[in-house]
This record gives C-alpha cells, sequence and structure tokens, in this order.
C-alpha cells in the first residue's frame, strides 16, 4: 500500500498534474518505502524494454497510378468538403458575396422613424382649418375672376350703346337735315306758284 | 530562406491533396513502430507485416476524415488496433474478447529474438508478456513499447482512462512477479 499523496505509478509514468507531481517529488524524498516502490517499476520496465523494437522485413510503400486518380475537379471538390476550415471560408466567402450583391442592388431606404403620438382632435382642427382658408382662397379668386369678367362685359355693353347712340344721333341728323331740305324745297315751291299767278 | 522540419501535419496535408509520395514519407517515419506494435500483439512477422500494410492503405483511404493531424498517431493506433483485433476474430470467430491470444508464443517471434541481448532474457520477458490477458498486454505494448499517454491509449482501445491505469497497474504486477526470478538471477 502506496503512502504517497498521489498515485505512484502516475508519477513514475510522468501522468500527473504539474502541482501533484511536485508534491509526490517532495514525499519520495523522504519516503525509503516509496523510493524502493519506484525502484522497482524502473527495473520491470528495464527488464521488459530488453527485448528492442526489430526492422520491418519489408518497406511499406504506395505507388501513384493516374488510372485510379481522380480527376483534378474531383479532387479539389473533395479537398473542399474534407476541410471543415475550407468549407466554413468558402461559406463565409459567399455569404460575403451574397450580402455585397444583396447591399449594392437594394434601393437606399429612408430611415423611418416611429411615428409620433397624434392629437386627432387637433389634427382634425387644423385640417378643417386649412381648408376653410382653402375654400375661402378659391371663392376669393372665383369672385375676383367674375368681377373682372363683369366689367369687362359692362364696359364692351356701355362701349356699344355709346356707338349705337351715336348712330341714331347721325341718322337723326341725316333725317332732319333731309326734311329741312324737303321743307325748303316746298317753301321754294309754294313762293314761285304766288308769282306767277301774281303775273 | 527559412528550413524547418517537416512535420507529420504537412504530408498529412499534402497527401490529403494526392500527392502520393508525402504519404509513403509518412509511412517511412511510422511503419517500423506500428509492425513492432501488430508483432508483440499477434507474435507473427507475416500477420504483422499484412496487418501493418492495410493499416496504412485504411488511413490512406479515410485520411481526409481525419480533424486533427496532431492526433495523428492515436487514430493511426486505433486502426491498427481494429485490424488486430479483426485478425483474431478471423482466426477464432466464437471466442470473445478475453479468449482472443496470439496463435504463438515466445519461440516463435519474439520482437529482438536476434538482438545481442542474453536469450534467456527475451524469452522469459515474452513468456510473461503472453501470461496476461490480450487487454493486458495491449496497454503495456502501448505504454513501456510506444511510451502513449493514458487518454491516448484510451482513444486507441476504445476505453476509459481509468481502465486503462487499471490494466496497466495489474499488468505491472503480475510482470513484476513473473519476472522476479530473471531480475535476480541478472543481477547476480
Amino acid at each position: 500500500m502506496s503512502c504517497s499523496p498521489f498515485e505512484l505509478r502516475d508519477f513514475y509514468f510522468k501522468e500527473l498534474a504539474e502541482n501533484e507531481r511536485r508534491l509526490t517529488e517532495v514525499h519520495v524524498k523522504t519516503c525509503a518505502h516509496c523510493r524502493e516502490e519506484l525502484e522497482r517499476l524502473r527495473v520491470t520496465e528495464a527488464v521488459l524494454l530488453t527485448v528492442p523494437d526489430e526492422e520491418i522485413p519489408q518497406r511499406i510503400g504506395f505507388v501513384s497510378d493516374p488510372v485510379f486518380r481522380a480527376s483534378p475537379f474531383r479532387r479539389g471538390w473533395e479537398a473542399l468538403w474534407g476541410s471543415a476550415a475550407r468549407l466554413g471560408f468558402a461559406s463565409a466567402g459567399m455569404l460575403s458575396v451574397a450580402l455585397m450583391v444583396f447591399a449594392l442592388s437594394r434601393p437606399v431606404s429612408q430611415i423611418s422613424t416611429p411615428a409620433p403620438a397624434v392629437d386627432r382632435a387637433a389634427l382634425e382642427a387644423d385640417f378643417s382649418k386649412r381648408l376653410n382658408e382653402g375654400i375661402a382662397k378659391a371663392v376669393a379668386a372665383s369672385e375676383a375672376r367674375q368681377l373682372s369678367v363683369t366689367k369687362e362685359l359692362l364696359a364692351a355693353a356701355e362701349h356699344r350703346d355709346e356707338l349705337e347712340r351715336a348712330a341714331i344721333m347721325v341718322r337723326v341728323a341725316e333725317y332732319l337735315d333731309v326734311e329741312k331740305k324737303r321743307m325748303n324745297i316746298r317753301i321754294l315751291a309754294s313762293n314761285g306758284d304766288v308769282n306767277g299767278e301774281s303775273r | 530562406m527559412i528550413f524547418r522540419a517537416v512535420e507529420d501535419a504537412d504530408l498529412i496535408r499534402k497527401a490529403c491533396r494526392g500527392d502520393v509520395e508525402a504519404y509513403n514519407l509518412l509511412i517511412s517515419r511510422w511503419e517500423r513502430r506500428v509492425y513492432n506494435y501488430l508483432l508483440r500483439i499477434v507474435a507473427n512477422r507475416e500477420d504483422a507485416l499484412d496487418l501493418s500494410q492495410d493499416v496504412f492503405l485504411k488511413a490512406y483511404q479515410n485520411l481526409r476524415k481525419l480533424d486533427e493531424p496532431a492526433r495523428f498517431a492515436p487514430w493511426l493506433y486505433r486502426i491498427a488496433h481494429n485490424e488486430a483485433y479483426s485478425l483474431f476474430r478471423k482466426r477464432r470467430p466464437e471466442g470473445d474478447a478475453e479468449e482472443l491470444q496470439p496463435e504463438t508464443l515466445a519461440g516463435e517471434a519474439s520482437p529482438g529474438g536476434n538482438a545481442v541481448f542474453p536469450i534467456e532474457m527475451t524469452l522469459a520477458v515474452s513468456s510473461a508478456l503472453h501470461k496476461l490477458s490480450a487487454d493486458q498486454r495491449e496497454t503495456v505494448i502501448l505504454k513501456i513499447y510506444q511510451g502513449f499517454k493514458f487518454e491516448e491509449i484510451a482513444e486507441i482501445v476504445d476505453c476509459p482512462v481509468s481502465t486503462v491505469k487499471s490494466r496497466l497497474y495489474t499488468a505491472l504486477d503480475l510482470l513484476k512477479a513473473e519476472l522476479a526470478p530473471v531480475k535476480a538471477r541478472g543481477a547476480s
């Protein structure tokens, strides 16, 4: 039965952790029994090692035959799938390319901000006010347009009346002139008749 | 220009891309260790060599499934472990895991049989190792001869670390008792 703090045979085969090894080493220096046990292990191992390794009677080697070699594409494919690291890098590369293509082809989106809380009554009042103002402006513009048109029509009508009045006046003057001439002719004719009778 | 050692991870990456020469270089670094691991388990040189070839072929076919190149060694030994136990099952289809034993003992093929070490010691060690259960023997091989950490051994044999420790320490106690006479004679 060993009195070592840790398994003495683990210590002999260097299978203890560093701190365990140091403690056991300290113990072995002061314990004759454990030293003897270690010596027995060393001798047993030495006896076992008196039977050395043999040389291999025939060297082992393989020959590369192109007939049995896979195509370069297949070897590349197998190498890709045969290595987790390479496969990981390939996946990461493809993902990066996909992300870049997506980022470049995607339209720039507006940054959406959360809608602020809306006061519905104030909004409706504001809307009504703007609507009324708009209606008032439209009505005023319409009235102004109507007034302008009315003025133009009135002016045109007055101008036309003046022209008609002037034409009537001209015709009346002409009529009066003709009548005056007729009167004169009649007066002259009546005067001639009187003179003839008197002779 | 900067020079640095070509690490297993570099070779694994190249091999994954179909570079057979890189894989051959990787094999040259590991074939002796894998062969001796299998030889100590199956105790037969032919079987060990055949299994080693199968192990490296399977490893090549499944190299792309290896997530961490730093864990190549335990992963490779896991394949070797499975191949060895598959062979045991083929040889003894009805046996359970505890009965799985190599078909020959030390006399047939014990690693280091031609070494300069005393033959008596080699035979005694081989004999003592083969008195252990298959699990215990494999744990001793992976720890003493292959130098794996408990965590790696647990990964190779697919069991908890506590079980690995238990198997190893029980095996070492048995080996200590079994090899005591040999040690005493060697010391005298």
